[in-house]
């Protein structure tokens, strides 16, 4: 069907009219049915023959008469009398049941009882007899009844809405379903690009059709292109705006080295080429940060963690060592623990939180860095000495550039202050969390991340 | 002493001028190619003793350069890399480049490099002209690698690499020592181009057939020649 709207207008629209059309076919076949016994039952002489039997024998004539009536194959014959009981003491159907409360009640001047709760239609009475001792013999005639119509008629119109509420739950069912199973794809595929994967698409999946969801899911392939295509663009905008940015500065610091030569070594030189450096690393951390974004181009890996913090430690000792900062870097790694990630991002986020530490660590005071299992996760913390920040600016510190009232200076020009953002990017993209906390004499960061199974 | 021929191949125009200039008292002539395609036919027209390589070329890649000219030739080789780009960094030595440097560089760093590459590429008589372990042979006049017969291309970089670890065959040689031997330059923290050169010699290594020696790995420390007697 082309459109949903008219998938769902038709789908409503029968569920009604079926239900309409049953309920009448069947109640006119039944009425029809009735009046057709009815009158056969009028044209032979079973009344002239029940009232001979009445008047002779009394009640047991008539129950006699009763018993002699042909086996029903097509009708039921019910003789009740006016205390409501059947003349062979036979169960009444409920409408007869029904008729006879109705008309009791009208005798002794009462409302009629309300209909019960099944709404049951009453059974018309073929005729009444007056016994020799003046009671009252009411004679119901009723169709035969198969299973189905026993079943619906003695469940009166509670049959129907049974009936109507199964075909529309089948329609309703249908109609949910052909909604509900593309709209699920569609969501695992929003969850899939908002997790960075921008290559999901949705068209597939749902099928060619050509409804409002065919061409929502038209749309949203669409979209998913030019999000990929802004992003590729941005990618390659960042990459091509470090490139450009580093060409001048390689110029820079060959021609600083020309000048070194011609006018021998000035101190300004010196500064000219430290600023140099700063600005290139500056970049990169830029260019660093920008890639962590959403994708990674790396493959996803088994990583060690306790091997990975040895290596990182080792490496940021001899890097700090070189510098000549008195801060010394313990590690506390002998837990074994793996995990699932990106090697170089999650290296990247590590070595950004120690090399924070140390930069911020006063001149005698240690990094501790510690690697532990909770509850299936591992926990790498890092403390440093170097005094805190402020209880405010906890969750500000891993934005990008922010810098400490109580750090500025020195240290946070040297991360480019971009070091904790880094690490807070890379642990996201590795599925865990990063969050940092005031130690007794520092600043404590923990990155949490879940464990390979 | 005859100048040295270097060629770079970068797109910067101004930046090469100027490194002609501050090589030039090293007796270090520098030519300049603007484009890939352009330094691929000074490469096949004239002879050079090193090429400056950047990664960031317009039109045909660095890497597609390099792995062009490793088709063919040996001749030692710096890439020029964007600082942080690691991708990049290891993936042009694995095509066999000699050594890296991120741009933008200390001119100071790129003359120390291209002296300790071509130190290193001019024949050495002090030592023994062959070494043999396992079934490696390596003459080290003429800088060649045989196992059973077959000649093993290694450029001089992991020629040089593998003479370290063969000269102390069964001894853990230091990274530390092999960045000094063999990129002539001191080991730096996050610097793994020795353990991609070292992947790359087992690599060649293996796909000659070569399983004794094998190039162990002490972790953290360095890597050793493994010589089954």
């Amino acid at each position: 069907m082309r459109s949903l709207l008219i998938r769902i207008f038709a789908s409503f629209w029968s569920i009604i009219v079926i239900t309409i059309i049953a309920a009448a076919a069947i109640g006119f076949w039944y009425a029809e049915r009735t009046r057709e016994i009815m009158q056969n039952f009028e044209d032979s002489d079973a009344v002239l023959e029940a009232s001979a039997a009445l008047s002779e024998d009394g009640r047991d004539g008539l129950a006699d008469w009763l018993r002699s009536l042909p086996g029903a194959a097509e009708s039921l014959v019910f003789v009740v009398d006016d205390n409501g009981k059947d003349l062979l003491g036979r169960q009444l159907p409920s409408p007869v049941r029904f008729s006879m409360a109705r008309a009791s009640g009208r005798d002794r001047g009462r409302r009629p009882p309300k209909p019960d709760t099944r709404n049951i239609r009453p059974a018309r009475p073929f005729t009444q007899l007056v016994g020799p001792d003046d009671r009252v013999y009411t004679i119901f005639v009723l169709p035969a009844r198969s299973i189905t119509t026993r079943w619906l008629v003695d469940r009166g119109r509670g049959g129907l809405v049974i009936l109507a509420l199964l075909v529309s739950a089948m329609v309703s069912y249908w109609l949910a379903r052909t909604i509900s199973r593309p709209v699920r794809r569609f969501r695992e595929s929003a969850n899939a690009i908002a997790g960075g994967n921008l290559d999901t698409r949705v068209a597939e999946s749902v099928g060619k059709r050509r409804d409002e969801i065919g061409l929502l899911a038209q749309d949203f392939d669409r979209m998913a292109d030019e999000l990929q295509r802004a992003w590729l663009q941005q990618t390659e905008l960042t990459r091509n705006v470090s490139h450009e940015l580093r060409s001048p500065l390689a110029r820079l610091r060959v021609a600083l080295e020309l000048a070194r030569r011609k006018t021998g070594d000035l101190v300004e030189l010196d500064k000219i080429d430290a600023e140099t450096e700063r600005l290139d690393e500056l970049i990169g951390r830029i260019l660093e940060y920008s890639r962590l974004d959403s994708d990674s181009h790396e493959v996803r890996s088994s990583i060690a963690l306790d091997e990975l913090l040895r290596s990182v430690v080792e490496d940021v000792r001899y890097e700090y060592g070189y510098q000549g900062a008195k801060a010394s870097i313990e590690l506390e790694a002998d837990t074994e623990c793996t995990i699932d990630g990106y090697p170089n991002a999650l290296r990247s986020c590590v070595e950004n939180v120690i090399r924070n530490a140390v930069q911020h660590s006063r001149d005698d005071g240690d990094v501790h860095v510690q690697l532990s299992l909770e509850d299936s996760q591992a926990v790498i913390s890092v403390e440093d000495q170097g005094g805190g920040v402020r209880e405010h600016e906890l969750e500000r510190i891993f934005e990008p550039f922010y810098r400490s009232t109580a750090r500025q200076g020195e240290a946070s020009r040297q991360t480019g202050g971009l070091g904790l953002a880094i690490a807070s990017r890379a642990t996201a993209l590795n599925g865990g969390t990063i969050a940092a906390s005031n130690a007794a004499n520092g600043l404590c960061v923990e990155i949490r991340l879940p464990v390979a199974d | 002493m005859t100048d040295s021929k270097i060629l770079i191949i970068d797109d910067d125009r101004e930046l090469g001028e100027m490194l002609k200039e501050f090589l030039a008292p090293d007796h270090l002539e520098l030519s300049a190619r603007l484009s890939g395609e352009d330094g691929l036919q000074a490469l096949q027209e004239e002879s050079w003793d090193l090429l400056i390589l950047d990664i960031m070329l317009p039109g045909m890649s660095g890497i597609d350069v390099l792995k062009e000219i490793r088709k063919s030739s040996d001749i030692p080789i710096i890439m020029l890399t964007a600082r942080g780009d690691d991708v990049d960094r290891i993936l042009g030595l694995e095509f066999g480049a000699d050594d890296y440097l991120s741009k933008p560089f200390n001119p100071r760093e790129l003359l120390a490099r291209i002296k300790a590459i071509m130190r290193r590429s001019r024949p050495e008589e002090k030592h023994g002209t062959a070494i043999a372990v396992g079934s490696l042979e390596l003459d080290v006049r003429s800088r060649r690698v045989n196992a059973g017969g077959e000649s093993i291309r290694l450029t001089g970089t992991e020629f040089e690499l593998l003479r370290c670890l063969a000269e102390s065959p069964g001894k853990v040689v230091p990274k530390e020592q092999l960045t000094q031997q063999v990129l002539g330059r001191r080991h730096l923290p996050y610097d793994r181009s020795i353990d991609t050169h070292v992947s790359n010699v087992r690599g060649k290594l293996s796909s000659a057939g070569v399983d004794n020696p094998s190039i162990r790995s002490q972790r953290g420390v360095g890597y050793l020649l493994l010589v089954d007697e």
